[in-house]
């Protein structure tokens, strides 16, 4: 028999006393585990939700509409354009994972609508751009066929609705006789791409007399990359502004960090009372023992033995709730997933509780923790008691 | 740029609905006064084959379309939007129109109609074509004042054939190109037929229901 | 016969406020090995207080004690608490009136506690057989303190004090629980330990029939010997 088999043993004496702290536990760690899945779950959904924009930063020249639904509230004028090559050096940086080109045109269709409208067409370039937006699926056909100046077209879904168009249909761009083939229709993304309407970058250039000039360079940036510094060369170029992601996930974050203070509150709050309880039911169980204690001194025990069988105690008091905690974590992961969805403002695709190694190692250690911090002072006190007292408060 | 933010992250985040595609007017304000200049209001409806009487019914109306509904647009489950236009409590007319796929891209093909079911005018909401001008033009709308189903329950939109003789006198403006002209006669023909199932079917059953109570 | 354990005006005071309570007054004494010691006396006499001191348990207030001829407590010095609880561990074994045993461990197990604490005693299942069987406990190795009787529990606890080979059995009222016929079954154990097994025996007592199997006698009244 070892130190651990009677500290193990030692806490079956009260069973139920025992099942409530670890039950404690179990709950505080379900809680921190749950707290901390989220916290790195929900950045990471959320990163690759930004991710997939493709790139985290738009350089447009200065005053340029880079939405097309601003574009759109614009009546389709305000473009400004930069020439192809003042961009071609950004592909250097070390910062840049890559870019693609994009020239973003509107031009009036006398055919839309009684008294004509305007229609948004997005020269890309069929290299770089398919692999920047790697959540496009589509649902018919493909991107073009790696030529930058081929009479095709792909649509957005929406787009293709409206054009009644699947692949192989022609399409005429306005004021323009020149024949475009339809090769591919894209699954609805729910982003502005629903409604666009894809060309290769030249045949843009090309048709609506725009050679050598793009509205917009998407940068995609490695992940080490630090944005801020980069967004601030960028700035250096002349005439461009630089429209960064990074914000649109910076208002998400200071959404959800409000929120993450009072969950992180509740849980710090959880562990409080799992120490506490920890505190109580060793304590009490030292002072339930305090005669043994001695005897156990009389029989060669010294104080640091008696602090390590009581710490054992704890520690496999919180060890097994922690280990419950984590699996119970585990197992409702996406139920709390389901409430945390309902509750949150936002919530992005993916798994937004993710629980790893990482995280169910840290739970554990700061749970056992957290219980080590409890026990010293049950282990310190029970450790000072004399093989004496406790002989002498029986007999004298 | 906060508000603009927010349109970011509603598009990045946005649920991501499913529907097919319908057919509305871009003003209904400015429209429904065009055609109906003595207008006081109009009402808007939604209907569709699906929710009017599904796969049955869409086998009636292939049937007198004497057409299948084809491709990835032209579906049972489509939104059709109906206008009922009134002058203070009197129907004026209705107003409706449907998608049809043309050579360069979707038809909007709309039609007003008398209270009796009368076309009274013809108007490409959408309509994209080497030839548009001449398609778009007042003379070849006014083809289809005073058409009614009856006149297009022969024709058939496959052969572009038959028809009543007011309909076999509809003139092809561009004689050369023929698709987005037949392509309009089927659109005609199916916005007659559903109109007249949406509409004017429904009011006689209304009818029928109060002769009957 | 040798010494093993030397007593010179062993004192302890308790203070019970401004009042000094004289538990042990100058008591100086010899035990030898292989006797059997009873120590009587009225309550309060200062009996448990004297086995405490001699047993390593507590410190006197003055006065000398040698074990084994090792000086243990002096005017000059006292020994770490570490190197007393080596002695206990080398020395003594120690039965209660109470079994103080565990009750979630086996009797096998509450034998064998000792072991936890030090590491140096090897008990194999041979001695730990042996033991049980001279205690007539083997065939309840494996229950537990709550399905044994107060004799066997006593017995138990005895086995337990016996694991580390002491030299010396400091055994305070081990009977006081126990009825008649229990109680006479311990003495005979404490006999045949001392008799077989060359355990020295230090025996305190009320019950003056138990008294009896002690071959010399020290005898208490508030804290003096009165005789030995």
């Amino acid at each position: 028999m070892n130190i651990f088999q009677l500290a193990y043993k030692n806490l079956l004496r009260r069973k139920l006393r025992t099942c409530f702290t670890v039950a404690g536990i179990t709950l505080s760690t379900w809680v921190l585990v749950t707290l901390l899945g989220f916290n790195k779950g929900y950045e990471n959904s959320l990163n690759n939700d930004i991710d997939g924009m493709g790139f985290q930063i738009v350089l447009t020249a200065k005053g340029c509409p880079y939405e097309a639904a601003t574009l759109m509230l614009k009546g389709g004028t305000g473009l400004r354009y930069m020439p192809q090559d003042i961009v071609q050096n950004v592909d250097n940086a070390k910062e840049v994972l890559q870019t693609t080109q994009m020239l973003m045109h509107a031009e009036f269709d006398p055919d839309k609508g009684e008294n004509g409208g305007t229609a948004v067409y997005m020269g890309i370039d069929p290299l770089t751009y398919p692999l920047m937006k790697p959540y496009l699926k589509f649902k018919q056909g493909q991107w073009f066929d790696n030529d930058n100046s081929a009479d095709e077209i792909v649509l957005g879904y929406e787009a293709a609705e409206l054009e009644q168009r699947e692949i192989g249909d022609l399409m005429l761009l306005p004021g323009s006789d020149r024949e475009y083939k339809v090769v591919g229709i894209l699954n609805r993304s729910g982003t502005q791409d629903d409604g666009m309407i894809f060309l290769p970058l030249k045949s843009v250039q090309e048709t609506f007399d725009k050679r050598g000039l793009i509205t917009m360079l998407g940068i995609q940036l490695t992940r080490e990359a630090d944005a801020a510094a980069f967004e601030e060369e960028l700035y250096k170029l002349p005439d461009v502004q630089v429209v960064s992601m990074a914000q649109v996930k910076n208002t998400i974050m200071s959404l959800v960090s409000s929120a993450k203070v009072i969950v992180f509150a509740i849980a710090f709050i959880a562990f409080l009372i799992a120490m506490s309880g920890v505190l109580n039911t060793v304590l009490m169980s030292v002072f339930e023992r305090f005669q043994e204690i001695g005897i156990l001194k009389s029989m060669g025990a010294l104080p640091k033995d008696i602090f390590k069988m009581i710490l054992t105690e704890t520690i496999l008091l919180c060890a097994g709730g922690g280990l419950c905690g984590i699996l119970l974590a585990y197992a409702f992961s996406g139920i709390s997933e389901a409430a945390i969805r309902y509750f949150l403002p936002f919530a992005p695709a993916g798994n937004i509780i993710a629980i790893d190694v990482k995280i169910i190692i840290l739970s554990f250690f700061i749970i056992t923790l957290t219980g080590i911090i409890g026990g010293i002072y049950p282990a310190f006190k029970a450790a000072n008691i004399r093989p004496l007292d406790s002989i002498r408060s029986d007999s004298v | 740029m906060k508000k603009f933010l927010m349109f970011i992250i509603l598009s990045v985040l946005s649920l991501k609905l499913f529907a097919a595609v319908g057919c509305d007017l871009n003003d209904p304000d400015r429209d429904v006064k065009r055609f109906f200049p003595d207008s006081t209001g109009y009402k808007t409806e939604y209907a569709s084959i699906a929710k009017s009487g599904g796969q049955e019914l869409l086998k009636k109306v292939e049937a007198r379309l004497q057409d299948n509904f084809q491709g990835l647009y032209e579906t049972i489950d489509v939104p059709y939007t109906i206008y009922t236009v009134y002058k203070n409590k009197e129907i004026l007319g209705y107003i409706h129109g449907i998608n049809q796929k043309g050579r360069y891209g979707g038809l909007q093909v709309f039609l007003t109609y008398s209270p009796q079911g009368t076309i009274v005018n013809f108007y490409y909401q959408k309509l994209t074509s080497k030839k548009s001008k001449l398609l778009r033009s007042a003379d070849f709308a006014k083809q289809f004042a005073g058409l009614v189903l009856e006149d297009f329950l022969t024709y058939d939109p496959k052969s572009a054939e038959g028809g009543s003789q007011k309909v076999s006198a509809i003139k092809n403006p561009v004689p050369e190109d023929s698709v987005d002209f037949n392509a309009t006669l089927r659109a005609v023909k199916k916005n007659l037929i559903l109109t007249d199932i949406f509409v004017f079917n429904k009011k006689e059953k209304t009818n029928d229901k109060k002769e009957a109570k | 016969m040798s010494k093993i354990i030397e007593a010179e005006n062993l004192t302890k005071i308790y203070k019970r406020g401004a009042e000094k309570i004289y538990a042990l007054n100058n008591a100086t004494f010899s035990i030898n090995k292989g006797e059997i010691v009873s120590v009587t006396g009225p309550s309060g006499s200062g009996k448990t207080t004297l086995v405490n001191v001699l047993g390593c348990l507590d410190n006197p207030t003055s006065g000398s004690l040698k074990i084994e001829g090792r000086q243990i407590f002096s005017a000059n010095a006292n020994l770490s608490e570490a190197e007393l609880t080596r002695i206990r561990r080398n020395i003594f074994g120690y039965v209660f009136q109470k079994f103080f045993l565990i009750p979630t461990l086996t009797v096998r197990e509450n034998i064998l506690l000792p072991s936890v604490f030090q590491p140096e005693l090897k008990t194999d299942d041979k001695n730990l057989n042996r033991i049980m069987e001279n205690l007539d406990i083997a065939k309840r190795k494996y229950h537990l303190p709550s399905q044994l009787s107060g004799g066997e529990m006593q017995r138990v606890a005895v086995a337990r004090a016996l694991i580390n080979n002491p030299s010396v059995l400091i055994a305070d009222e081990p009977t006081g629980n126990l009825d008649s016929k229990r109680s006479d079954e311990i003495k005979d154990l404490l006999v045949n330990l001392n008799k077989n097994h060359g355990i020295t025996v230090v025996l305190v007592t009320h019950n003056p029939r138990l008294a009896q199997i002690g071959n010399s006698f020290i005898e208490l009244n508030d804290g003096k010997l009165e005789g030995g």
